[in-house]
């Protein structure tokens, strides 16, 4: 995603409408597309979340599949431990690039190196740093072998637990590592196209170094920083590859623990399933919503975002 | 000092990927392996040669499929949107945003049933099909900022020189729009190329692409073998970043995740 | 308010210098424009008053103290930018109150001055607006008052009101003067117009190439151009050659008393501006020639004169002359300038 969803260029704002027709013909696949399989998905999945599965008999409608969800005990063990991996890896991932932002303003153009290698994670599919997160931090993994050979630790078991563990700070690593760019680069586009000018003004109408970063550079990439970190927070709550691989088997997260009951041989445990991952849909679309408005609100209240 | 943190963190993973492909004997406390070999490899390239050959292809030609799909109808609706205010915008704009906000998993649920109706499920075309879903709306994205920039009086100009509408699209338009197209491409690549759930629920272990493998892999537990995989995945990706980097001037790439 | 003072200023990207040799004194009170067209490195010398940049060498002095090594901020000087770069995310109240608020002072002191400013700036009532809903001029308003409200002892201008429409600019322009005569704050004025440079300041100092080529208030330097490129600048077209004999100067054109020259014999450019040429209607007086073409301009009308082997450009009001048609033209010797060395 780039930053073009929030701030358009000027065409849209200067351009006369060609009509309803021009413009149907030209957004109408996209549309289309998006409603038939992403609507008509969303829409099959609550009907089989509220128990309607004719293919397996089962024809009425009920809220009883929430109910059991809602009701096990496990659900909000689930619910807290993915809403701490998401908050804790979008809030690293959020300060680490704001600081990698600043240092590669202030490094410029002549460490190009620095920046390709920089931008190398966000090519790279979650699984395989994932498969390399194992590699590095399990008990037998490169780090604990490090640790051995610098005396640091005396055996694999007193090696603290990395992955499967109960922080998932393997999988917590894994996702800064990948979004630390993704965040930066939105950051810096923002930065590198009028931070720095206003960075100037803010110089000649006195400002210092701590106040141009507070008043100036964070409101500036605040609307972008604010798109991104959403977005990681959303990736990162509804994601599945990196807890399976990563987390410890009880509690699980919830998209493992959707899956689990979606693939259950159990065919009664499926529409479960789905109804976690709907949960799990109307929490991140509340989060954004929630967070589009409370920053609408500090706007109208004169606070400067 | 903070270039040299930015490649170690960055590159450590890597070698610790490429070490374990290429070790033989490689025993807990040992920090080098004893043995460097290319059992790993030799097992990738031959004795599973068929089968890693043709999660590759399968791989390559779905998030093949699946890119040019979604730059094809992303390049008119970028259009509008980036050059247009109308009646709507906001709500269409809101209806494109969900599907990156909402994660695939309940959606890919629901198609499931759908596809399974359909004959779709466990086809070539049903996993395309999901992964479009998610694509789509990055391809649309990045053409609305390129067409937010754009100048239509490029094409008025080349009509009044007498270049037909065909012509117009194919000597104004596309090369105008050209390096928006590469990167709304690669990351729609990218996308459908790191998606595992989507394939597995809709493909059912019948459409094989490389995540799936490499997820088979971590299960049974060989490490050599499932490094040298990782090694395989990844490295198309590298070559697109690569790619971007020579192509698109090193900024075409920023955008994706 | 103080002066402002350059001495010796060398600036430089790379191998290059853009500035050299640079110096310049704007006195307590005084506006002075720097002029030039663009690429001569007007906005470098503004940049590095501003501390935005570091000079190679040479001595930066405001209101009697050296500021070089200092950083903008600790600098009792403010700039305003081409770009109006007013904080997208403040309102205007909020635009013109950053500085002050930087400086730590009371909302109660901010409010009061940025009121008053924004009396100074005509924008009364705008408070509240948010920097999009402002027009062009408004803009470039609120990014003058945003300077203007830390009364600073030194105001820099870089090219304000390039971006504004002509009658915009017009107006903009009266207001910076009348808000600089009010306030009196030393203000130095980066511009590629030379009617602009002529108009709004006391002093007048023309860059070419990273130079000063010539330093004086408004009527030296379009009357009394220091050589041709100045002359040329303020769009001197009329360049003839003659030869300078015991204080007289004579060319084939006019004879000119030239008391303060003697360099015998020597061969001098002379200029004369095309509207001092006057078309005579007897026939004994100037020149004769033949008109080439004209070209009516409004109030005035441009005629190009070929007299012997030279074209002369003369303005004149309203005429009724043709091509072909034959004139004479006198050019008075209190109005031609002789430039004292060859280039």
């Amino acid at each position: 995603m780039t930053t073009n969803v929030t701030s358009t260029g000027n065409n849209a704002r200067t351009r006369p409408n060609p009509g309803l027709p021009v413009i149907g013909r030209l957004v109408a696949p996209a549309l289309l597309v998006v409603t038939v399989l992403f609507g008509g998905g969303l829409l099959l999945g609550f009907l089989q979340g509220l128990g309607y599965l004719p293919a397996a008999g089962m024809k009425v409608f009920t809220l009883q599949h929430f109910a059991n969800v809602l009701a096990d005990p496990d659900f909000f063990r689930s619910l807290g431990l993915t809403l701490y991996i998401s908050v804790t890896s979008t809030a690293a991932a959020a300060l680490i690039s704001i600081f990698m932002a600043l240092v590669l303003t202030s490094l410029a153009q002549r460490h190009r190196v620095v920046h390709f290698i920089f931008q190398i994670p966000l090519t790279v599919p979650h699984l395989v740093i994932a498969v390399a997160v194992v590699f590095m931090f399990a008990p037998t993994g490169l780090f604990s072998r490090a640790a051995l050979k610098l005396g640091l630790i005396n055996s694999s078991a007193s090696f603290p637990l990395l992955t499967n563990d109960s922080w998932g700070i393997g999988i917590v690593c894994t996702y800064v590592w990948k979004e630390v760019p993704f965040i930066t680069l939105m950051i810096l586009s923002v930065l590198r196209r009028t931070g720095v000018e206003l960075l100037e003004v803010g110089k000649t109408l006195k400002a210092g170094r701590r106040q141009r970063f507070f008043y100036i550079t964070l409101p500036t990439i605040f609307p972008s920083l604010g798109a991104a970190c959403l977005i990681v927070f959303a990736y990162t709550f509804g994601a599945f590859e990196v807890p399976f691989l990563l987390g410890q088997t009880y509690p699980m997260t919830l998209p493992v623990w959707a899956y689990k009951n979606y693939s259950d041989v159990d065919l009664l445990a499926r529409p479960e399933g789905i109804a976690i991952g709907l949960i799990i849909a109307a929490v991140v679309t509340t989060a954004v919503v929630a967070s589009q408005l409370l920053t609408k609100a500090a706007r109208r209240r004169g606070l400067v975002l | 000092m903070a270039a040299a943190g930015v490649g170690i963190a960055v590159l450590l993973p890597f070698v610790s990927l490429v070490m374990w492909s290429l070790s033989s004997r490689w025993f807990y406390p040992q920090l080098w392996p004893r043995q460097w070999g290319l059992r790993a490899w030799q097992y990738v390239f031959s004795t599973a040669g068929p089968q890693i050959l043709a999660a590759l292809g399968q791989s390559v030609l779905v998030a093949a499929t699946t890119a040019a799909i979604s730059v094809a109808i992303g390049i008119p609706a970028g259009r509008a949107l980036g050059l247009y205010d109308f009646r709507g915008k906001d709500l269409v704009s809101v209806v494109l945003i969900l599907p990156v906000i909402v994660p695939p998993l309940c959606v890919t649920m629901g198609l499931h049933l759908w596809f399974i109706i359909m004959g779709l499920a466990g086809s070539f075309f049903g996993v395309v099909l999901v992964h479009l879903t998610f694509c789509l709306p990055y391809a649309v994205f990045v053409m609305w900022g390129i067409f937010s920039n754009y100048n239509p009086s490029y094409e008025e100009q080349a009509r009044s020189l007498g270049a037909s509408a065909w012509k117009v699209l194919v000597r104004v338009i596309l090369p105008l729009t050209f390096p928006g197209i590469m990167v709304a491409g690669l990351f729609s690549f990218l996308l459908s190329w790191s998606q595992y759930l989507s394939t597995l629920i809709i493909g059912g272990g019948k459409v094989t692409t490389l995540p799936i493998l490499l997820f088979a892999l971590m299960g049974s537990g060989d490490r050599p073998v499932a490094a040298a995989v990782s090694i395989v995945f990844v490295a198309p990706a590298l070559l697109a970043l690569l790619f971007s980097a020579r192509y698109l001037g090193g900024k075409g790439i920023a955008g994706i995740r | 308010m103080g002066d402002l003072e350059l001495k010796n200023i060398t600036i430089g990207y790379g191998n290059t210098p853009v500035i050299r040799d640079f110096s310049l004194t704007v006195e307590n009170g005084q506006m002075a424009s720097l002029l030039g067209p663009s690429g001569a490195g007007k906005t470098t010398v503004l940049r590095a008053v501003a501390g935005l940049l570091q000079p190679r060498s040479g001595a930066i002095i405001i209101d009697g103290r050296p500021a070089n090594g200092l950083p903008p901020e600790k600098r009792n000087a403010v700039m305003v930018f081409q770009k109006t770069l007013l904080f997208p995310f403040m309102n205007v109240e909020q635009n013109i109150g950053f500085g002050l608020q930087m400086q730590g002072r009371s909302t109660g002191e901010i409010r009061r001055r940025v009121e008053k400013i924004l009396e100074l700036t005509e924008l009364t009532g705008l408070n509240r607006r948010k920097i999009h809903e402002l027009s062009g001029g408004q803009q470039q308003r609120v990014s003058l008052a945003r300077a203007l409200v830390l009364k600073p002892a030194i105001l820099l201008l870089d090219e304000p009101l390039s971006s504004l429409d002509a009658t915009l600019r017009q107006h903009m322009r009266e207001l910076i003067q009348d808000i600089q005569a009010q306030t009196r704050i030393t203000t130095l004025f980066v511009t590629h117009d030379q009617a602009e440079a002529l108009m709004m300041s006391q002093r007048v100092c023309l860059l070419l190439n990273g130079r000063i080529r010539q330093v004086g208030s408004p009527r030296e330097l379009f009357y009394r151009p220091a050589d041709p490129d100045v002359a040329r600048f303020f769009g001197g077209c009329n360049f003839f050659e003659g030869r300078l004999k015991n204080g007289v100067y004579y060319s084939q054109y006019a004879t000119v008393a030239a008391p303060g020259l003697s360099a015998n014999g020597d061969r001098l450019t002379a200029t004369i501006r095309p509207e001092d040429i006057r078309i005579c209607a007897d026939g004994n007086r100037g020149i004769t020639g033949r008109v080439q073409k004209t070209s009516f301009e409004g109030t005035t009308t441009r005629i190009w004169v070929q007299c012997q082997d030279r074209v002369f450009v003369v303005l004149a009001p309203v005429t009724d002359l043709q091509a072909g048609q034959s004139v004479r033209l006198h050019l008075p010797p209190d109005k031609i300038r002789i430039f004292a060395a060859e280039n």
